[in-house]
Order: structure tokens, then C-alpha cells, then sequence
């Protein structure tokens, strides 16, 4: 196992960390926190649960590293799953946060992880899709967002929303139909 | 992907949360797929180095076993149970308390059972029963078993009370053992598991008394009552009552209810015994 | 400001004298003892860190008596203490092993205790080396380490025994910079008998031979011991049991001058020697 440096590709810092190298992990929270920290932010007022999310983000990475490698994903887009995951369940309670094995967050299964092409088709500026969600109420937005964008289950959404997953099922249909609506 | 970025503007707009939703997702999506735009997200680097430094404690302090939980949900102080825990990891002092302590219990239960050596002997015996555990123990984790011992015994926690909490979880697994062996192997068992019961009181006990006491003070009257006790015990009776007085069921249940006590006592009153913990 | 005062302080193994009314006051700074194997600069340590108990005199460390139950334990929380042999437990990970250690040294909070483990870690540049077994870590490596747990809870006094045995070049400036910067705040007492060592970082030196102090001052002042004793000649010097060709090809003696040489500058090196061959005499005598 080479050393490992600022330039190694976030591919090759998760091979170190799963041979055990605390200074590739170190390099990996140093490259991905902040944007990690940006975005789990837009998703959680609480900076103490979004720390606390990032750590155990990290923390997860660290046990689970090997399991990457059986992945197709990209690093960030893995990294992303695993911290909003980790989100979800510190908002199920502080309690639980510990006692729920983090490797149950961390996907085995590159098709949770929304692909950047997917994530393309959302829509940049132009076009009539971001106009169409800007004009979605918040909470059926929201829920696109994190099934859509975050590539959370409905089940992990009604979590992070803090609503019945039965509730957020419904709105999530409603959200589709509204959006072919305002599409068309 | 394409040759759009998020130009620091925008970037400035997105942390402050002042885009419209589908453009604050058209820039999360883009930046999950360009690693420069990432990185154009400014840390505070005195964030950045907090939230690492509890990354890397969580990945690499002990980890707390089923032992360590069960004493922490007793509410015994973290780092008292880092003691306790740490104390089998030295290995050979470990070994060497485990199976002296082991070997004395298993002694006395053969000769308090045989009654070899006579009422003498078994008197000496009863008497040193509670003190024996804690010299051995001592004498373990001493110069030639701990080779670590210099850099332990210059530590401000060296001395007594150091010894009575190893003292305390050496006899407490030892306790264990004897007791699964009673339950395997009736006999024999069961007077090692008695033969021990005074000696986990006797450090509990002084442990706690210690709290309102001068350590050395606390062990010569916990170490005084017993002597009396034995003692007034062989006067009193003699032959195979005097055995029963003071190593019988009862007099098993009181040692039992008393070592439990002193254990509540110390956790009440941690705080204040941490306080006079070394001194 | 002194922050350690001996004096006559006395230790004797059977009938082996190894202190001989030792007299000595060092304070802030860096410190070195320096003697030949046997010379008590252990014996010495061992005492000051308060492993060993002398036979006779009276040390002072802070205002406070070791020698009184309630002192030393005071003394203890202030002093970290490399021994010669540290016998750092081999199964434990460098993590676990200054995490015990720190629970030791009475760092009861769990939180403080990490980041201290961590601040040690770093200072020593074994941040990255937390999981590894000691049994696992160099020779150089377990050093540093050793050095590590003698820093935790920011002692006052630090007292290394032989730190830099057995470390390659690299290391040796690495812990000679480390115990530098310590001893800008710190009183740092480490015994060697490499005189580099000596020259490179102590702004004071004591040597010690056959458990008395044969020198205390500057290391410039050491050197000075060898003032016109040593000599370079063309030819090797007759009479003379000890002398050396350096790169040169001269011959380097110290002592009387040989027929026909030059005074050369002495070193460090060349007064610890005459000190060593005075003291000889002496205690022959
Ligand atoms: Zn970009």
C-alpha cells in the first residue's frame, strides 16, 4: 500500500483506509466535510446533529471502506448517501444514533446512489423543470428532493421530514402528478 | 460534465440560503459531480480540525466491551473503568494475580475442609483471608510481572488505592470462576467463592470508607474489625462451629450484603472520592 | 528559578555506592547528564522521578519532599518520567496505551483526556500511528512514544533516560527539536552519554562519574576543561596511550604535548574526556 498524499484520488484514499491508514481518512474528511457540511445543512438547522452526522459519516467510512471497492459509485456520491443516511438517523433520536450499526447505512447497492446523469436530468437552469419546482409547495418539494436528489427511500424521507411514511407515500404521488401538471 | 460552474456568487448565495429551491438543487447536483466546485466551498479550518478530532477518537480509542457497558450503566466514572478494564489487558500480571489468588482460595477451601493442620492453622488462615487476595495482586502487577511498573509507579494515581481497584477486578473475576467451577463441579467451588467474599470486601470497603477517611485509615479499621471479629469468633466458639460463625451461610450473606453496600457507596460518592482519590 | 535542589544525596546497592552525596540545582531549561555507564546518572533519575527512595540527603522539587507521602503525589502530578527501559506493553495500541497512562495521571475527563492523548500524539508525529500495536511500532517509534506518555498533563519537570538510544539520525533531530522546544518553558533533565547530544541542545551539563558530580555549567564551559590539553602532531605521539589520525591524517591527542605538536580547539568531547581521565586518577589515588 503506497503512501498516500493531498493528490491521491478519493479512490485510492479509500483502498489506504481500508488497509487501515488514518491519515487517508484524515485527507478524505479534510477534502469532503465542507461540502458535505453545506448541504447536510439545507436539510438540518441543528449544526450540532450536521457535526455529529459527519462524523459518524466518517466514522462508518472507516469500518466500511472495503465495501466501496465492491461498488461501481463515485466517492462523493457514496460519501453523500452514507452522511444523509447518517443524518436521517440522528434525527430519529440521539439515543439511537450509536446503537443502530452504521454499517446498515452504508449501501451496498450502487443503484441507491443517484447517478450524476440522473442527477443532470433535474434540471440546471434552463428548462421548464426548475421553474416547475420552485413552483411546488415546500413539502412536496422537499420530497423530491430527498427521494430525487438525496437518493433516500420514502421511508428515509418520511424520517428526515419527520412525517408518517404513509403521509409522505401520498405526497410523493401527489408531487409527480403535480409536477406533470406544470410540466406539460 | 459540462463546462458550467458554480461561480463564487452563486456559491455565496447557496450557503447563505438565498436561492430558489431548484436552484439550490441544481447546484447540489452539480457539485456532487465536480470535485473543483467542492472544493470552492471555504471550511473554517478550526471547524474542519474539531469535527476530525472526534472522527479519529471514535476510530481509534478503546472500544467499550460488554464489561465496560455494564459498569458504565452502574454509573462507575469512565475512567475508573478504563482502570478496571485495562487491568486483565497487562497480561502476565494479569495471569499471575488471577492464578495466586485463585490458588490461595482453592488452598483454603481444601484446608478448612479436611481440617488438616488444625484450629491454629485455620484461625491464621481466616485471619489473612481478606489481605492475601490484595498482597498478591500487588505483588502481580509489581516489578517483575509488569514491565511497565516504573512509568505506573511515578504516576500520581500509584499506591493503595491503585492497588485495591486492581485488587477489586482481579478478585472480581476470580470470584466468578470459582463460582461457575461450584456450579459445575459441586464442592470444593463454592468454599473458594467464601474464602474470597472478604477479601472483595475488604477493598470495596476500604474504598469507600476511604471517602470519608484517610486511605490507611479506612484499611486498619475495616482491617482491625475483622481481626476482632475472628478473633472473638475462636474465643467464643470452638471446633467446627467457629468455621461455621464465620464462614457459614449466613455470615456468607452478611460479607455478601456488605461488599454490596461499600460498592453502592463508592458510586454514590464519586465524585468526592475522586477528589481524595490518590492522596 | 530552580526548580530541583539535591544535596548530598546518597544511594548504595549492597555495598556498591552508586550516589555519593550528590549536590546539584538545576532549573528551566534543558539539562544534561552525562557520564559513562555506571556513573549514577540512572540511580540519579530514578530518584528525582520518584521510582527509588535515597538512602540519605534531601531533594526538594517545587518547595516539596518526595520523601512525604502527600509531597510526592503532589511531585508526581508534575514530573513525566521516560525511564531506560519504559517496557511499554506490547499489546496494547499506542492509543490505549496514553489513554491508560492518562487515566493514570489522574485526567479523569474523558473529553480533556482524548484531546490530550491526541496534542501528545501529534507532538511526537505518531498522529498516524494511534492503532498500531506497540509491539508493531520501531524501535525509534516506541521511543517516541515513550517520550509521548512522559508529556502528558503538560508536566513541569521531564526526565528522559537515555531518550535518543537507538534512534537513527532523522529521529535524533526530531526529538532533539521536540525536547528543545519543551525546555523553552520546562525544566528537561535527560541523561546520555553521547556528548553530541549534549552540544546540540543542553544549555547546561552536569557529569557525573562513580555516582559524584565531576562538572556543572555551560557546555561551552565543558570544552573549556580540555583548554590547551589537546594537540595535533605530524607524527603519533610516543608515550601516549590514547590518540587518534582524523581526517587530516594528524594525530590527535590529549594530554601533555607530544614533541612537536600544535594546541588544537577543544570540544566538548575533549573535556568530558579529561574529566573522565582526571577523576580515574583520582579516585585511583
Ligand atoms: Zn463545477
Amino acid at each position: 500500500m503506497p503512501p498516500v498524499s493531498e493528490q491521491s484520488s478519493d479512490a485510492d484514499l479509500l483502498r489506504a483506509i481500508a488497509a487501515g491508514q488514518t491519515a487517508a481518512l484524515r485527507l478524505l474528511h479534510h477534502r469532503h466535510a465542507g461540502w458535505l457540511r453545506a448541504r447536510l445543512r439545507r436539510r438540518c438547522a441543528d449544526p450540532d446533529v450536521v457535526d455529529a452526522a459527519i462524523q459518524d459519516t466518517f466514522v462508518a467510512v472507516w469500518k466500511d471502506a472495503h465495501r466501496f471497492a465492491e461498488t461501481t459509485a463515485d466517492p462523493a456520491a457514496w460519501l453523500w448517501t452514507i452522511a444523509v443516511r447518517r443524518l436521517v438517523s440522528a434525527l430519529r433520536g440521539p439515543a439511537h444514533r450509536w446503537l443502530s450499526g452504521p454499517a446498515a447505512d452504508v449501501p451496498d447497492d450502487a443503484r441507491t446512489v443517484p447517478s450524476a446523469e440522473e442527477l443532470v436530468l433535474l434540471g440546471v437552469e434552463h428548462g421548464a423543470l426548475g421553474p416547475a419546482l420552485d413552483r411546488l409547495s415546500p413539502e412536496l418539494r422537499r420530497l423530491i428532493e430527498a427521494t430525487a436528489l438525496d437518493g433516500l427511500t420514502v421511508r428515509e424521507a418520511a424520517q428526515l421530514l419527520g412525517i408518517p411514511e404513509g403521509t409522505a407515500k401520498t405526497r410523493l404521488m401527489r408531487a409527480r402528478t403535480r409536477l406533470r401538471q406544470l410540466l406539460a | 460534465m459540462n463546462d458550467w460552474h458554480i461561480d463564487a456568487g452563486l456559491l455565496g448565495e447557496y450557503e447563505r440560503g438565498e436561492l430558489d429551491p431548484s436552484r439550490a438543487m441544481a447546484v447540489e447536483a452539480h457539485m456532487q459531480a465536480c470535485p473543483p466546485c467542492r472544493s470552492s466551498i471555504r471550511v473554517d479550518f478550526t471547524w474542519l480540525t474539531g469535527n476530525w478530532s472526534v472522527v479519529y477518537d471514535h476510530v481509534h480509542a478503546p472500544k467499550a466491551g460488554p464489561g465496560h457497558r455494564l459498569l458504565r450503566r452502574l454509573g462507575l466514572p469512565e475512567h475508573r473503568i478504563r482502570l478496571l478494564t485495562a487491568t486483565p489487558a497487562l497480561r502476565w500480571s494479569w495471569l499471575a494475580a488471577t492464578v495466586t489468588v485463585l490458588g490461595l482460595a482453592v488452598a483454603a477451601a481444601w484446608l478448612l475442609r479436611s481440617g488438616a493442620g488444625g484450629a491454629v492453622l485455620a484461625t491464621s488462615f481466616l485471619i489473612l483471608a481478606p489481605v492475601l487476595p490484595v498482597v498478591a495482586v500487588s505483588g502481580a502487577y509489581g516489578p517483575p510481572a509488569d514491565p511497565m511498573h516504573e512509568i505506573t509507579g511515578t504516576t500520581p494515581s500509584a499506591g493503595p488505592a491503585l492497588v485495591l481497584w486492581r485488587a477489586i477486578s482481579v478478585i472480581g473475576v476470580a470470584m466468578t470462576m470459582a463460582a461457575t467451577a461450584g456450579v459445575l463441579l459441586p464442592g470444593p467451588g463454592w468454599f473458594a467463592v467464601a474464602w474470597l467474599l472478604p477479601a472483595l470486601l475488604l477493598c470495596t470497603g476500604t474504598l469507600a470508607l476511604a471517602t470519608a477517611l484517610a486511605l490507611p485509615v479506612a484499611a486498619a479499621t475495616l482491617g482491625g474489625l475483622w481481626l476482632a471479629g475472628v478473633l472473638a469468633a475462636s474465643r467464643l466458639v470452638h471446633g467446627e462451629p467457629f468455621l461455621s460463625v464465620v464462614f457459614g451461610p449466613t455470615a456468607q450473606l452478611g460479607y455478601l450484603a456488605a461488599a454490596v453496600a461499600a460498592a453502592a457507596v463508592l458510586i454514590l460518592r464519586r465524585r468526592r472520592f475522586d477528589l481524595g482519590a490518590s492522596r | 528559578m530552580t526548580t530541583v535542589t539535591v544535596s548530598g544525596l546518597a544511594k548504595h546497592y549492597g555495598s556498591t555506592t552508586a550516589l555519593a552525596a550528590v549536590d546539584l540545582a538545576i532549573g528551566v531549561g534543558v539539562t544534561g547528564l552525562l557520564g559513562p555507564n555506571g556513573a549514577g546518572k540512572s540511580t540519579l533519575l530514578r530518584c528525582l522521578a520518584t521510582a527509588l527512595a535515597a538512602d540519605s540527603g534531601s531533594v526538594r522539587m517545587f518547595g516539596l519532599d518526595p520523601a512525604v507521602p502527600a509531597d510526592r503525589t503532589e511531585i508526581r502530578r508534575r514530573i513525566g518520567y521516560l525511564p531506560q527501559n519504559p517496557g511499554l506493553y506490547p499489546n496494547f495500541t499506542a492509543y490505549d496505551l496514553l489513554d491508560y497512562v492518562a487515566v493514570l495521571k489522574e485526567i479523569t475527563d474523558t473529553r480533556q483526556r482524548r484531546a490530550e492523548v491526541r496534542r501528545v500524539l501529534a507532538e511526537v508525529e505518531l498522529t498516524d500511528r494511534a492503532q498500531t500495536r506497540v509491539r508493531r511500532l520501531s524501535g525509534g517509534m516506541r521511543q517516541r512514544l515513550g517520550l509521548a506518555q512522559a508529556l502528558l498533563g503538560d508536566p513541569d519537570l521531564v526526565i528522559l533516560d537515555e531518550p535518543t538510544v537507538g534512534l537513527d539520525p532523522e529521529q535524533r533531530m526530531l526529538f532533539r527539536a521536540l525536547i528543545s522546544r519543551l525546555g523553552e518553558q520546562r525544566t528537561v533533565l535527560l541523561s546520555t552519554h553521547q556528548t553530541e547530544d549534549v552540544g546540540a541542545l543542553c544549555e547546561r551539563v552536569v557529569v557525573m562519574n562513580g555516582g559524584r558530580v565531576v562538572f556543572e555549567g555551560r557546555p561551552r564551559d565543558l570544552a573549556g576543561v580540555a583548554e590547551g590539553r589537546v594537540w595535533l602532531s605530524a607524527a603519533p605521539p610516543e608515550g601516549s596511550a590514547a590518540y587518534w589520525r582524523n581526517a587530516d591524517g594528524l594525530y590527535r591527542t590529549i594530554g601533555d604535548a607530544p614533541a612537536g605538536a600544535e594546541a588544537a580547539r577543544p570540544g566538548i568531547e575533549d573535556g568530558y574526556l579529561m574529566l573522565l581521565g582526571r577523576t580515574a586518577v583520582e579516585v585511583a589515588r
